[in-house]
């Protein structure tokens, strides 16, 4: 039904229609509509249609562009789901597991990787004179990997500022464009991730955005947990709320689904370092793969470094797999090695479970030791953290063993520093594994 | 044994630099001569430019020509430019927006329940570990507050397969009422994952011995302040009045409302009238410009709504909701936001957008009593004509394509869909691309975009 001249025809069509309304400018109403009109006519023209195809590079280059800079809410809400949507409708790459033949019934099914596809994202150029005298216009108003780095950057600086009525629609604009590139990169990675293959994985561009020379990998990440700090502030303002509805309903709705999309993305990058040790251990890296400090490590540094942000970080990472292996790692750095084996003891590997570490907790002088060199307050977070996640993966009878052990570790926390003051987490925790003794046994 | 190592290629920073090509070397014949071609080229390049400056001298006459000529053109451009500015000040341009939420009815207290009743709560009190978490029968609301925030509360409910009523109401309303955000937000996870267990059919894997009823869901919207009643044509510009609009909780009640509509299989907590009145007040949210950052909440839970109907309710229920929205909703940009609000993601989605529109229409044109009526009044008006008001026919025109073209079953009628593609004709050939007045242009524009990829 579509033939190619048609196509192309509408393609300049849509851009007239574009041109029409003088671009970065949406002062008046006349414009906006202009603009929504445009918005409307490509939904139409690639979603809309049975069998449709995704909207030209340009096209797609524009209603970016479009969601970064314009100012009216209404706009920005529909550039933002209209790039959702093509990237649902659209999908960048996915596993094909028709059978075309019958031998190969049993063959892992084939990445399918739409290589033409608009991507908002410049990877893989990091060494290309291109890039230096590239400007902005001339890569479709794509972001390298900088760009995303100070996009980050700038997310932390408003989230710390608050001055939510002056910034709000920036603040709103950056929130929108984070998610949106998260999405992008799950829609690439996830497929190819699920390959077990490091060299369909390497080419993923979370990896190449990672492993890119154009921004300092540790810093975003410190950065990242930053902001999920700072998203954990709740959102209240009755002033705000009086002035600009609108905006202030929008951002709270917003905020919310960026602490998803965060937790989503790192949890990507946790995923990542897991498939890249794997492939190192079975040889198929090689040194162009460079090396990166895994993200649990960073993590761990900044947990330790700022005790405040424990609570935050494990609220809004909801992997109960993640929160544990977190967790187990921190109190196992600080979980004395006994210092003289005997003979006995020299061959047994530490028990680096959840469950290992809580009975590291029933000798005193080890409980004495950790609460010293971490403190009361985060050992009772972590294990109450440790806990829930637990509950979430253990099944019925290890369950109420799980819940005895952990009664049993805080009543050794109590015994052995008399003076702790159990945090209301803690009651909480402990509250719960009385419930689920009473209720399992 | 120089070539770079395998790993060498790959890395960026192993690839050796440019080596400089300036090397002494014995000069050649074929050297010799490349020189005298490049003597004879610069030789040639200086002709050219001498040649070039002489036509310059001539052209700036032709230059200055030209410039007084365009600075008469700026002038004209300007008056134009000035003329038409006057022009768009007398008739501005019109926004869609409705304040459909009033003043906030002061909220209902926040109980919390009686922890003597929650057995959960009630059997721990003698437990000996209650020596350490102090909790007391009076002063559990704070505590179970943290169950919630901490997202212990859920986890209980599914590893005990129980929510129990005090419990489930508590949460329902702290999600509704409270004016913690923190609260609000776990609350409303805590019911929406719920709701959201269990098989795609079969029932949920938590038993809930407590479920809102429309009427809670109703009470609430009341206490927001939302305008059951409201018709925008008789709307009052409330623009200044500062009523302070929806409280955050709408989020919540919205998503709830979205996860209630798709348990019907396991929960059906809504009648079909109660569904229908639904549909029309998310419509009416859709109208207030102060849901625009809520748009993705309200299009999932149209389709939500929409799809609660079972098919055979959805014919009388679609017309029922659009009759209901048509005959409030003034014959302005109001009345196109209605329509195109309706997202054509589904088939339902589609049907409804065009039976709005439909009665939209039926309603502007008072008297006509079907499609073939109402397309022959459009087809009517004398576009040339001094009083055509082209604002309305941009309306008429709208809900026009939208009633056609958003349902096969009209589209495929073929009187109706001649006498569209006539109308469409007519505009994009009758009305002059001089025509200055207000929405004559957009009426042209529209009609020739349709007339090329729609129809």
């Amino acid at each position: 039904m579509v033939n190619p001249n048609r196509a192309s025809f509408e393609d300049k069509m849509l851009l007239t229609m574009f041109d029409a309304c003088d671009a970065a400018k949406d002062a008046t109403q006349d414009d906006i509509d202009d603009r929504l009109a445009f918005l409307d006519a490509v939904r139409a023209s690639s979603i809309g249609l049975e069998g449709g195809k995704p909207p030209s590079l340009k096209i797609c280059g524009v209603v970016f562009h479009m969601l970064r800079t314009v100012k009216s809410l209404q706009l920005i809400m529909a550039c933002h789901k209209l790039l959702v949507d093509l990237e649902k409708h659209f999908p960048r790459a996915y596993l094909s597991d028709e059978d075309d033949s019958l031998s190969s019934s049993n063959a892992p099914p084939k990445l399918v990787v739409a290589e033409e596809a608009w991507s908002p994202l410049i990877l893989g150029l990091d060494n290309a004179a291109v890039v230096s005298g590239a400007s902005e216009k001339q890569s479709g108003g794509s972001l390298d990997p900088s760009s995303f780095h100070l996009l980050i950057q700038e997310l932390a600086e408003i989230l710390t500022d608050s001055n939510f009525q002056e910034k709000g629609m920036k603040l709103l604009q950056s929130l929108l464009l984070f998610q949106y590139l998260v999405i992008v990169l799950e829609g690439d990675f996830l497929p190819r991730n699920a390959t077990m293959n490091w060299s369909l994985q390497r080419k993923s561009w979370l990896n190449m955005l990672l492993g890119s020379r154009k921004i300092n990998y540790k810093s975003l990440m410190k950065n990242c947990i930053e902001v999920i700090c700072l998203l954990c502030q709740p959102f209240e303002n009755d002033n705000f709320h009086k002035s600009n509805t609108a905006l202030f309903l929008a951002l709270a709705e917003v905020l919310k689904n960026t602490r998803v999309s965060i937790d989503k993305f790192l949890v990507m990058i946790l995923a990542l370092d897991v498939s890249k040790k794997k492939a190192d251990i079975e040889g198929n890296t090689s040194r162009s793969d460079g090396s990166r400090t895994p993200l649990v490590d960073i993590i761990l540094d900044e947990l330790a470094y700022n005790k405040d942000n424990i609570p935050h970080f494990f609220k809004t990472i909801s992997e109960p797999k993640w929160k544990t292996e977190i967790v187990v790692q921190y109190l196992w750095k600080y979980i004395p090695k006994p210092a003289a084996r005997t003979r006995r003891s020299s061959g047994v590997t530490e028990d680096t479970t959840f469950d290992g570490a809580l009975k590291c907790f029933s000798n005193k002088t080890r409980t004495k030791s950790i609460i010293k060199k971490i403190g009361a307050d985060v050992v009772q977070l972590l294990l109450a953290h440790g806990f829930q996640a637990q509950l979430s993966i253990l099944s019925n009878s290890a369950l109420v063993d799980l819940c005895r052990e952990f009664i049993s570790t805080f009543e050794s926390l109590r015994s052995t520093d008399g003076n702790m003051e159990i945090l209301s987490i803690g009651k909480e925790a402990l509250f719960t594994a009385a419930c689920v003794i009473s209720m399992k046994s | 044994m120089d070539d770079p190592l395998d790993f060498e290629l790959q890395d960026d920073l192993l690839v050796p630099l440019p080596i400089n090509k300036k090397r002494k070397k014995v000069i050649g014949l074929d050297d010799l001569l490349n020189e005298h071609y490049k003597e004879q080229e610069k030789l040639a390049e200086k002709q050219k430019k001498q040649a070039k400056k002489k036509a310059k001298a001539n052209e700036k006459k032709k230059y200055d020509d030209e410039d007084r000529k365009e600075a008469h053109l700026n002038r004209l451009v300007e008056k134009c430019h000035n003329q038409l500015k006057a022009f768009g000040e007398e008739n501005e341009i019109p926004v869609w927006g409705v304040e459909v939420f009033g003043e906030q009815k002061p909220f209902p207290r926040l109980d919390f329940p009686d922890l003597g009743s929650c057995n959960f709560i009630q059997s721990f009190l003698n437990n000996r570990l209650n020596s350490v978490v102090e909790l007391a029968a009076d002063k559990g609301d704070s505590f179970l507050e943290g169950l919630l925030v901490n997202g212990w509360l859920s986890k209980l409910a599914f590893l005990s397969g129980h929510v129990e009523k005090p419990v489930a109401l508590w949460a329902f309303n702290s999600m509704l009422y409270s004016s913690k955000e923190e609260l609000q937000n776990s609350s409303s996870d805590f019911w929406c994952e719920i709701l959201s267990s269990g098989n795609e059919a079969d029932q949920f894997s938590v038993k809930v011995d407590w479920f809102p009823e429309y009427k809670d869901l109703r009470s609430a919207l009341d206490t927001y302040g939302f305008l059951f009643k409201f018709s925008s044509s008789a709307a009052h510009e409330s623009s200044d009045s500062n009523n302070g609009g929806p409280p955050q909780n709408i989020r919540a009640w919205i998503r709830f409302v979205t996860y209630c509509c798709r348990i019907k299989s396991k929960k059906a907590i809504l009648s079909t009238i109660e569904a229908e009145e639904i549909v029309e007040i998310i419509i009416c949210m859709f109208l207030d410009r102060r849901f625009q950052g809520l748009l993705v909440l309200l299009y999932d839970c149209l389709q939500a709504v929409v799809d609660y109907f079972t098919d055979q309710e959805w014919c009388s229920s679609c017309e029922n909701v659009a009759k209901f929205i048509a005959c409030r909703v003034s014959e302005d940009l109001n009345c196109i936001r209605t329509v195109e609000c309706v997202s054509e993601d589904s088939s339902r989605c589609r049907q409804l957008r065009s039976a709005i529109a439909y009665q939209t229409m039926l309603f502007c044109f008072d008297g006509a009593n079907n499609g073939e009526e109402i397309l022959k009044s459009l087809d009517a008006i004398n576009l040339k004509h001094k009083s055509c008001d082209f604002f309305k026919l941009y309306i008429h025109l709208v809900l026009a394509k939208n009633w056609i073209l958003s349902n096969n079953s009209v589209e495929d009628n073929e009187v109706i869909h001649e006498m569209f593609c006539s109308f469409l004709r007519n505009c994009s050939t009758f009305i002059s691309p001089t025509d200055l007045r207000s929405y004559a242009s957009e009426v042209r524009h529209k009609a020739s975009y349709l007339l090329n990829f729609s129809v």
